[in-house]
């Protein structure tokens, strides 16, 4: 039973990675929390709940090409979502005070939270089994393919992202952006650009994660984001915000601990074990396990 | 803001237009001064997670209203029908419960679905002395409050939750057995009754464990309970969680047999649970509509006016709710105190047979049938 929670936290973990990222990466370079982006993942489940419907059949017969065509064409979406409400909602922004930009987020929040609610559906749509899930068995705990599946596909994803910031023209810019802005900017980068970029990389990592996380659940509504995505904020404040190796060991330490505890804890208190850790580490260790010291930046 | 010369005719269009609905409404009014307008309202979850039940309950309060105005068996007096949401939250059931009843108009109201909104809203009911018939709301706390205006047309959790231990325990044998509730006065006072009855019969249920509304994972919870291996799991609660539970708990393994009540049978259950429901049995009260002549010629004209729509278990309690409060207008007119009084002592034969009341407003109608998830239908256990 415990290597089976711990399975199920690595799981759980993996999709609070992904999202964590999103709000990583942000806060990295803008130093702002963006708390759309609990609405991007959703809409990211959206989407690939729309597309596995377009493919039908197809689906079926190819599952493998199309599963990947599915992820590429709703994270490249929802990428561009994220840089449509980076230019809308926060660029004007970029140097109000910090509040502004927070009050900007919530904002958009709302509204697309709502867009869904109005224009979709205010019900929970069910999710399809996209491959048929199969239990492995070994020395008495159980994955099931769609646990493999999830691990792998998180796992490849933080590779990519990994090769793309040290490896790329484009990561070294991003880098160089979270280090200071205004003197990346003298050095020639285009930091209008990097901005995008991240808002691309992030929202896309959080569009997949909305599609793992339906598939996992099997069900999706307009309000699923609010949950993770908080949680996810806890597990990206866990590794130390601003830090993207913190982000990843703080989403699957967060997975792993809420389920040991929901697992021993009465089952109701199992939303509470993200946020007590999120106090405790705000009291204790603002910064975080990977925490630097902070950087003011001004 | 400068105004320009497009805004400024949509401006004057939009005043004509204004102009003109304030018209129209005066018309009217004048038009129908001869009949007495009065409002039933319909209140439950018409949004959120089991929007399905409440906009089912819509449907079928809107089909009894729309028969009787067509009827032309109230003379002099024109029902309008209101439909109100509650979204399943009994803050809000008080909030829309306390507009129902400052509007002059509201004669009664069909509602609400949850218990959890029901009791609350039935307080406020009380004040002004409007009839509350619910035809969902099934823990028994509802009529205990010695509110005579309160009624409902289903049977209640201390019979369903009873008649489900007798059914897992001595029909189908099964000793182990653990329980999951969702904290709300429905399904945690469904399990418990359950619970006891089980007790009652010699069983010692492995847990009895509460999960929170609107929750996604429960795999935590389930790969503890399955720890132990049960037979089966009781599950007090609604379709939405439910679905997930059944579909979450074959995926981690569990391989017995879920059995739940009322608030799960809904087909909206086989759709979010997929392949895990087959087999599981669900409680639910009253006959099989099957078994009705008029329930089955209900469903009928249902089918027929609402084509798209899913019948919903609660729809056919609703109208039949919705036609009780009808039948007292249609003999004692609009008067609050007497509408409660005449369904007090009424025998309705309607839909769902014969239905009348006990000194507590629950209906004397008291029969539970079990279900069976088969082929991804609902069909009467045997």
């Amino acid at each position: 039973m415990f290597l089976h929670q711990i399975i199920n936290g690595v799981t759980l973990g993996s999709i609070y990675a992904l999202i964590a990222l999103g709000y990583t990466l942000v806060y990295g370079i803008l130093l702002m929390i963006n708390f759309a982006h609990s609405e991007i993942f959703m809409i990211g489940a959206y989407i690939g709940l729309a597309l596995i419907y377009f493919s039908g059949v197809y689906l079926q017969s190819k599952p493998i090409i199309f599963l990947l065509l599915i992820f590429l064409v709703s994270m490249s979406l929802i990428g561009c979502l994220g840089v449509l409400v980076e230019r809308i909602a926060y660029r004007p922004l970029r140097h109000a005070p910090r509040l502004a930009p927070l009050l900007s987020a919530i904002g958009v929040s709302i509204i697309l939270q709502n867009l869904i609610m109005v224009g979709v559906s205010a019900q929970s749509l069910p999710y399809p089994d996209v491959f048929p899930i199969k239990r492995y068995t070994f020395y008495g705990f159980n994955i099931s393919s769609l646990q493999i599946f999830i691990i792998t596909q998180s796992i490849i994803l933080l590779i990519i992202l990994h090769l793309f910031i040290h490896k790329t023209k484009l990561g070294r810019a991003m880098r160089a952006c979270s280090q200071d802005m205004y003197i990346s900017n003298l050095m020639g980068i285009d930091v209008n650009k990097v901005v995008a970029i991240t808002f691309f990389v992030g929202g896309g990592l959080g569009a997949a994660a909305g599609i793992l996380n339906g598939m996992y659940y099997g069900s999706i509504k307009y309000n699923m984001g609010f949950i993770p995505g908080i949680k996810a904020f806890t597990a990206a404040v866990l590794g130390g915000i601003g830090n993207i190796k913190g982000a990843v060991v703080g989403g699957y330490l967060l997975g792993i601990i809420e389920s040991i505890g929901a697992g021993y804890l009465p089952a109701e208190y199992k939303d509470m074990i993200a946020f007590i850790i999120l106090i405790l580490v705000l009291i204790f260790k603002p910064t975080g396990i990977f925490g630097e010291q902070i950087v003011q930046k001004t | 803001m400068r105004i320009n010369g497009k805004s400024k005719i949509l401006l004057v269009l939009w005043m004509i237009s204004l102009g003109w609905f304030v018209g129209c409404g005066k018309v009217e009014k004048a038009g129908v001064t001869k009949e007495e307008e009065v409002k039933i309202a319909l209140a439950g979850p018409l949004t959120g997670d089991i929007a399905a039940m409440g906009q089912g309950m819509s449907n079928a309060c809107k089909m009894a209203i729309d028969d009787a105005n067509a009827s032309l068996k109230l003379k002099g007096i024109r029902l309008e029908f209101l439909p109100v949401d509650d979204r399943a939250d009994p803050q809000e059931a008080v909030t829309i419960a306390n507009q129902l009843i400052s509007d002059q108009k509201v004669i009664g109201v069909i509602g609400h679905l949850n218990s959890g909104c029901s009791i609350p809203a039935s307080k406020v009911y009380h004040q002004k002395k409007i009839v509350m018939i619910t035809p969902a709301s099934t823990n028994p706390g509802l009529t205990l409050q010695g509110f005579k205006n309160v009624f409902r047309v289903c049977t209640t959790d201390d019979v369903q939750g009873s008649f489900a231990a007798d059914l897992v325990y001595k029909k189908l044998g099964l000793k182990k057995v653990s329980i999951i509730h969702d904290k709300t006065p429905y399904g945690q006072g469904l399990a418990e009754e359950f619970k006891k009855q089980f007790t009652a019969n010699g069983g010692n249920p492995l847990s009895f464990d509460g999960i929170n509304i609107g929750d996604k994972d429960f795999k935590a919870l389930l790969i503890k309970i399955n720890a132990n291996k049960p037979e089966a799991i009781y599950f007090g609660g609604v379709y939405s969680e439910c679905g997930l539970i059944a579909k979450q708990a074959k995926e981690i393994g569990f391989s017995g047999t879920i059995i739940t009540g009322d608030g799960v049978f809904s087909p909206e259950y086989i759709k979010i649970g997929g392949k895990a429901t087959e087999n599981n049995i669900i409680t639910m009260v009253g006959s099989p509509p099957e078994k009705l002549p008029l329930a089955a010629e209900f469903i009928k004209r249902y089918k027929k006016k609402y084509p798209n729509v899913d019948i919903q278990p609660y729809d056919a309690y609703t109208y039949e709710a919705t036609n009780i409060l009808i039948d007292a207008i249609s003999h004692v007119g609009t008067d609050k105190n007497a509408i409660i009084d005449y369904i007090c002592d009424v025998e309705y034969k309607g839909i769902l047979g014969t239905t009348s009341f006990d000194e507590k407003g629950d209906t004397l109608n008291r029969i539970i049938t079990a279900y069976i998830v088969k082929d991804g239908k609902f069909e009467v256990l045997k």
